[in-house]
């Protein structure tokens, strides 16, 4: 009984301890630009260690992907794989401040790249446009379209903040865009808000019935706190909202929206959609390309309905207005619809006297120990199907990158070949 | 006994009819219909634990739970605890499965009987279910009528079900629904009896006994449903083709007992629980049974039955928070010790659902010594909430322990928030619905009546003296809105009958008023028995509302409307004289006879009671020199005149009552003895001349009420005379006021008196003051912390401005520029960093006006209106609530917002500022009282003589727990955050900020105890990112923050303390 009781004690002090240093390391760290070594603390031994943040960083991946199943198992999982995404960013007088350096703007301006490149990786046939909010007025800087490089072009190019901010503008804009492409698109608004107001030249509320109605997903992703009019948007048109912490949270949370999100049954139409997949033309061969009206040589694809000459996939031609794909962007989109189930989490507690969990000491994964700074067990996650198990890295990774378990893959193979010869 | 809501009185008219486009049932059709309704009205009653078709399931579950648990008997490692337990288990399950096999075996007999009796006679027509103890006397009945054409009179030989008598039987059920079957429940066990009517021919005699005569009580009417087949010819064929007189009842000898104690505990709950009727809307597209089925399984609720050392506490919720716990176990132990105690606990941490959940389980667990609960709120909003929860309480104690849980509890308020006449309710303040209401029930104009018919009487009051004695509330929970309706159902006046029930009641929720202040405590409170438990919730100003009981002010205004009274008086005393002498001489002779005696007022005349503490009333009669109605008139003119005198001086001046009474006795000739006497002879002396509208009498009343309170205490009061406003010294206004020092002297008798008096609040830090300022002797006085899952709350000490100079609201600090500038500052950058909505509040109203005005000058306003609106509060209520509701809107559409507000005013007692309606608020300066005040200085004088209360203690304590107050509003639940900024120097000095509530201390961090505004700046921004993530409610491993009962167990084994850190 004794032995008990002074255990949640014990817990409890270190808690306590872990808090206070985090809450001073904040504060601190909020007056000076960049000071490493206050993110390195003592460990027992005297020696220096980096903070581990990894574990809240896990924590968060772990209730995300939870989330994410959550809302997958209510439904039937249908995931929209044509997306027409439009990213807002709201460049008022707020995305000037420097509490994310060198400013919000910049940063924000950065990731936003990066996730045009991660989304078109994962979504090789969807599209994005972007809108920007200045001066209380949206303006279309891109229109859909499903090349990168010309997004980034385009946003790159007009970095300054000024004015107040708007929503509601912004909403209508998006949604006039957005309300005219065919039914078997999934319509998405992903909004960058830095602001901490929006003044509106009318009430949002009825404009956030008609993107319901017309069932646009609008997720918000804010940078400095929670207000209450995004999450009641995100919240009535089924988007999420989040608020980014740090420069590395706010990437997380903006890669975040790179995976199609479920989509619901009733209001999923599955469509028969006309697709071509254009031939690559021969090396050598001359012609003027359909989208940049110019003479190249080698390197392109030829529509197969009108024979016009494209330089990349996918996209449409701009003559006969067919979808143009390659087989691999197809195949890229598919391991959405079959997710790995997330890992269990070992609890450590329990696991000193578990006889499976000593023989298992480094991660299935990566081969590394399994086992933290004082031989203590430190923390893993274990497959339910093949119940092996895998360190906090290789978790993520699994789920995020490669979409195999290896587990499953190595043990289960001969069985689901034989399947398939039978 | 409760009638059928059918009106069907003639035999012609039904109350359902359901026309079906077959020509004929068909015998099997009639089986089937009455099989179903059967069914189903078996189960919407309540006798059986869930559909038919269900109950084959039900009882497989539990065939195998029997198995199971036989197998886990068996097994040798069993510990004897679990043994005992899962034998116990197994015993309850053999008992459900005989029980069910009974009522099954009864249903499937009955249902061969059926079949057996249409093929006999498949003509039937009259086919009558009866609930209830016996078919004489039913409580619930429904007669079926099925009219067939004469040609297709014949049985088809099976009885398997089609699709078209499925469908019919659904449709009969749904229109059985919307006629509102099973919205109301029957009490207590019943049977169900069928009867038939067939030709006497009919020989069943194992099945069926005839019953010649059958008719049930006269009253009753039965719910009559007819199922009209189409046929061609014939479309007004009577009900009955054969000759009635030849057919006769048939009473089925087969009859369904009660179940009702078969029924599976975790079932129980859900069936007592059912009188919500089903809407007919929600059964149109799915099969009956399986929308019933579902009905049940969503409403099946799991919560909490715990043991606190010998008390069995039920408690209508899942979770409990472990504050809710230790909260209860400290209250159960001041019950014990039957003493007063002391309890601070956090708002939004539900204070109100523990201290009910508990006190109405102590009771249920001392049946031999029944106690009453008495719970004061401040408000009627707060009252309606409180009787809200007991609602939810009370239904789930009553489904739990069945009857005996019953209670009575009521909501008392005023006649303007209980009246239903409509008449009475077009006055439009409190004072005039009173006397709107005595013009209509006062016994002399009830007797007027008698004679003369033009004189107006309420109904509603006329009903409810006829009821007398019956006129009263069956057990339940009674809001003041159900009152009203219970009211208006019966005719009955509610208000009367409420103040009739609290003599009977288990719980009544009241106002502080009706125990605190003597004038009105006399008259509804004096009832209440020794046993009963008072609670003063949101508590912490109970001092000032004591002592507020006890002062009265008399202004120029109120002299001059109490000599236009006396005119008035004079004027009916000479009428009367004339007319009616007798009454005044009786009068006289009931007065030397001593004025004490009030038996003889009926309840509706008992409108004034003395305002002086009963205790201190002299049980004596009326001093011989204002026992006559003219003299009396004589001695207030002189006293009018008097005061009159003392208002015209010029210097503020302050009195003690005792030198006071003797210079009234010099310059005026009235004695101490008459003064104390004023208030009653003035009762007495309206009652004689039958004044009722009472309301224009207010001045006079003021004035008596002055008099007597001057004349009875000695100690504690003072008298200040004061030639103008301090603030607007250019505008005389003379004001004389007696103002009570002690609030201990209004509560003495409510401790002396009730066995255990509760007080709690969200901040009654320092709770040892509090003892004192009441002067009585709590036996648990503790305060209590929030748990969290997060640090939801991040309170700040401000000190410095952006330029690092010292910020505060000291006296000769206030009107620095700098200072102002450094809080416009703070203000400017705070709205540009926080979201939403942000609540600022001042120490006072000219202080609000004066920085606001600076703040206009030096663009520092149009600087916040960028980023925010800007709302105010002012002095003006109808204002205040428009810029309120537009500070509402202006959070919930994005915009977000800023309202500025006054410590002590409306907003900070009484508004809530929760979620994004409040993210920050910032209290500048330290809230004291206005020190230059001649009644706080008087009231501190007296506190530091006799309580040994030193002056900047008691400033501080009111100035912090105001503070406490005005930054409370901004959180109101856990999952809710908020930031708090206390701008002044001197919050950071520990005298002061130690008196803070120990909730809000225990998140004041050392690093913010002495912050500049950019520091604030760069706190505020990271916390609301850190609120702003997603996190799990339930909390972590180590910091649990929401208790299962299987916690609550373990804590039992293991002891409090060890999940309680």
């Amino acid at each position: 009984m004794s032995n008990q009781r002074k255990r949640p004690n014990g817990e409890r002090e270190e808690d306590d301890e872990e808090d206070d240093a985090e809450g001073i390391g904040q504060w601190e760290r909020a007056y000076v630009d960049d000071r490493s070594w206050e993110a390195l603390q003592e460990d027992e031994s005297g020696l220096l260690r980096p903070i581990d943040t990894s574990a809240i960083y896990h924590a968060q991946y772990r209730r995300r992907l939870r989330m994410l199943s959550a809302a997958a198992a209510g439904t039937r999982i249908q995931k929209g794989l044509i997306r027409y995404l439009y990213i807002v960013i709201d460049f008022s007088r707020a995305a000037a401040e420097t509490d994310f350096r060198p400013s919000r703007m910049a940063i924000m301006a950065k990731h936003v790249e990066a996730f045009i490149r991660e989304f078109f990786d994962q979504n090789p046939l969807s599209q994005i446009g972007l809108v920007s909010i200045k001066n209380g007025i949206a303006h279309t800087l891109t229109d859909l379209g499903g090349s990168p490089e010309s997004h980034i072009q385009a946003l790159m190019g007009k970095l300054e903040a000024a004015g107040d901010s708007s929503l509601q503008n912004a909403l209508e804009l998006v949604h006039e865009h957005l309300n005219q492409i065919p039914s078997y698109g999934h319509r998405e608004v992903l909004i960058l808000y830095s602001a901490l107001s929006t003044s509106d030249p009318g009430d949002i509320m009825e404009t956030i019935q008609k993107c319901k109605k017309s069932r646009l997903r609008c997720s918000v992703i804010g940078l400095s706190a929670e207000m209450f009019i995004c999450k009641h948007l995100c919240q009535e048109t089924g988007g999420l909202y989040s608020v980014a912490v740090d420069e590395v949270h706010l990437k997380d949370l903006l890669l975040e929206h790179a995976p199609p999100p479920p989509a619901i049954a009733e209001f999923a139409i599955s469509n028969l959609i006309k697709m071509g997949f254009p031939q690559r033309a021969a090396e050598g061969s001359m012609a003027i390309c359909s989208c940049h009206k110019e003479v190249k040589i080698g390197a392109g694809y030829t529509c197969p309905r009108c024979k016009a000459r494209v330089c990349e996939l996918p996209t449409e031609c701009t003559i006969c207005g067919l979808t143009l794909v390659s087989s691999p962007h197809l195949a890229r989109s598919y391991h959405h619809l079959f997710p790995i189930a997330p890992f269990d989490e070992v609890p450590t507690l329990s696991s000193s006297n578990d006889p499976r969990r000593k023989l298992g000491k480094s991660c299935f994964g990566c081969q590394q120990s399994l086992l933290g700074a004082g031989n203590k067990p430190g923390p893993c996650v274990t497959c339910r199907k093949c119940k092996h198990y895998f360190c906090l890295d290789c978790d993520i990774y699994i789920h995020e990158s490669l979409h195999n378990c290896p587990g499953c893959e190595s043990t289960h193979r001969p069985k689901s070949v034989s399947l398939l010869e039978e | 006994m409760e009638m059928e809501e059918g009106e069907g009185s003639t035999e012609e008219k039904y109350d359902v009819d359901i026309a079906t486009t077959a020509s004929s049932l068909g015998g099997s059709g009639v089986f089937h219909i009455i099989n179903d309704i059967l069914g189903f009205v078996l189960y919407m009653y309540q006798q059986i634990p869930s559909v038919l078709q269900d109950m084959s399931l039900d009882f497989d579950g539990l065939q195998t739970e029997f198995t199971d648990l036989e197998a886990n008997l068996t097994q040798p490692d069993v510990k004897p605890l679990v043994r005992r337990k899962l034998l116990s288990r197994k015993r309850e399950v053999k008992h459900e499965i005989k029980k069910m096999q009974k009522l099954m075996t009864t249903i499937s007999t009955l249902r061969s009987a059926l079949q057996l009796l249409i093929r006999e006679a498949p003509g039937v027509q009259r086919v009558v279910l009866i609930l209830g103890g016996s078919p004489l006397r039913p409580q619930k009945a429904y007669e079926l009528f099925f009219t067939h054409s004469v040609d297709v009179l014949r049985f088809e030989g099976d009885f398997s079900k089609n699709k078209a008598t499925e469908a019919l039987s659904k449709k009969t059920i749904r229109a059985l629904i919307s006629t509102g079957a099973g919205s109301t429940s029957c009490p207590g066990p019943m049977r169900l009896f069928i009867l038939v009517q067939a030709p006497p021919s009919l020989n069943l005699p194992q099945h069926f006994l005839p019953k010649r005569d059958f008719r049930y009580n006269r009253k009753f009417v039965p719910l009559k449903l007819r199922f009209k087949c189409k046929t061609q010819d014939n479309e007004t064929n009577p009900p009955f083709n054969y000759d009635t007189n030849d057919l006769i009842w048939f009473q089925c000898r087969h009859l369904v007992n009660n179940t009702q104690a078969s029924i599976l505990a975790g079932n129980r709950s859900t069936l007592l629980s059912a009188p919500t009727p089903i809407s007919p809307g929600f059964l149109s597209a799915v099969p009956i049974s399986i929308c019933l089925g579902h009905s049940t399984r969503g409403r099946r609720r799991k919560k909490m039955i715990f043991k606190i050392e010998d008390v069995t506490v039920y408690f209508p919720y899942d979770n409990i928070y472990p504050e809710q716990y230790e909260y209860m176990v400290e209250l159960k132990r001041a019950l014990d010790a039957k003493g007063h105690c002391l309890l601070e606990m956090p708002t939004g941490t539900g204070k109100t659902i523990a201290l009910l959940s508990l006190i109405t389980s102590y009771r249920l667990s001392r049946p031999d010594s029944p106690i009453k609960l008495v719970y004061c709120t401040r408000t009627v909003h707060e009252m309606e909430k409180t009787l809200g929860e007991l609602k939810i309480l009370h239904d789930y104690q009553v489904t739990h322990l069945g009857a005996q849980a019953k209670i009575l509890a009521l909501g008392l308020s005023s006649r303007k928030n209980l009246c239903v006449n409509p008449k009475v309710l077009a006055a439009e303040n409190r004072d005039s619905v009173d006397a709107a209401c005595r013009k209509r029930t006062a016994s002399w104009v009830r007797a007027l009546a008698a004679e003369n018919p033009n004189v107006e009487l309420c109904d509603y009051f006329e009903s409810y003296e006829k009821a007398a004695d019956n006129a009263l509330l069956p057990p339940g929970v009674y809001t003041l809105e159900d009152l009203r309706a219970f009211g208006k159902n019966r005719g009955w006046c509610p208000y009367f009958l409420a103040r009739h029930m609290v003599q009977f009641a288990n719980v009544i929720v009241y106002s502080y008023q009706y125990l605190l202040d003597p004038k009105v405590a006399g008259i509804i409170s004096k009832e209440l028995q020794k046993e009963s438990v008072i609670v003063f919730d949101e508590a912490h100003n109970i001092d000032n509302v004591c002592i507020e009981a006890l002062s009265v002010s008399v202004r120029r205004v109120t002299l001059e409307g109490a000599n236009r009274n006396l005119n008035k008086i004079r004027q009916e005393i000479d009428r009367f004289k004339a007319t009616d002498a007798g009454r005044l001489r009786a009068e006289y002779n009931r007065l030397i006879e001593g004025l004490a005696l009030r038996g003889d007022l009926s309840g509706t005349d008992q409108w004034l009671a003395n305002p002086a503490l009963p205790n201190d009333i002299l049980k004596e009669a009326v001093p011989g020199n204002i026992r006559r109605a003219e003299h009396f008139v004589h001695v207030l003119r002189r006293l009018l005149q008097y005061l009159e005198g003392r208002l015209d001086t010029e210097n503020v001046e302050k009195e003690s009552p005792v030198s006071f009474v003797s210079s009234l006795n010099s310059q005026a000739g009235i004695e101490q003895k008459t003064l104390k006497f004023c208030y009653d002879r003035l009762h007495s002396l309206m009652m004689t001349l039958e004044i009722t509208d009472t309301d224009e009498f207010l001045p006079i009343q003021t004035v008596c009420d002055f008099a007597t309170l001057v004349g009875t205490y000695a100690r504690g009061f003072s008298i200040i005379i004061e030639p103008y406003d301090e603030r607007m010294p250019h505008i005389p206004d003379p004001i004389l006021q007696l103002s009570c020092h002690d609030a201990s002297l209004a509560i003495k008798p409510v401790f002396d008196r009730f066995q255990s008096v509760v007080i709690t609040s969200g901040t009654l830090s320092p709770i040892d003051l509090y003892p004192r300022l009441l002067s009585f002797n709590p036996v648990v006085s503790r305060s209590f912390k929030m748990s969290m899952t997060r640090d939801c709350i991040c309170p700040m000490v401000l000190t410095r401005g952006s330029d690092q100079l010292p910020v505060s609201t000291k006296f000769d600090m206030r009107s620095d520029p700098g200072v102002v500038r450094n809080y416009g500052k703070l203000l400017v950058e705070m709205v540009s960093v926080v979201p939403d909505g942000v609540v600022c509040f001042f120490v006072s109203y000219s202080y609000m006006d004066g920085i606001i005005a600076t703040w206009n000058e030096t663009g520092i306003l149009k600087e916040i209106t960028q980023q925010k609106l800007v709302f105010f509060e002012t002095q003006d209520v109808v204002e205040t609530t428009l810029a309120l509701d537009n500070y509402r809107r202006a959070c919930d559409c994005g915009r977000g917002a800023v309202f500025f507000s006054v410590a002590r005013g409306k907003v900070a007692e009484g508004i809530d500022f929760d979620r994004h309606y409040g993210r920050l608020v910032v209290m500048f300066g330290v809230p004291f009282q206005y020190t230059l005040s001649k009644i706080l200085l008087a009231r501190l004088e007296y506190l530091r003589d006799t309580f040994q209360i030193k002056e900047g203690d008691f400033l501080t304590f009111d100035a912090l727990r105001q503070a406490a107050q005005c930054v409370g509003r901004v959180i109101r639940s856990k999952a809710d955050y908020g930031m708090m900024i206390f701008a002044d120097k001197r919050y950071s000095r520990h005298d002061k900020r130690s008196k803070l509530p120990g909730w809000i201390l225990s998140h004041l961090r050392d690093a913010h105890l002495n912050l500049s505004t950019d520091m604030a700046i760069h706190i505020a921004r990271e916390f609301l990112r850190k609120m702003a993530q997603p996190y799990d409610k339930t909390g972590t491993m180590g910091r649990k923050t929401l208790l299962t009962q299987e916690d609550l167990e373990k804590m039992a084994e293991t002891g409090v303390q060890d999940m309680v850190y």
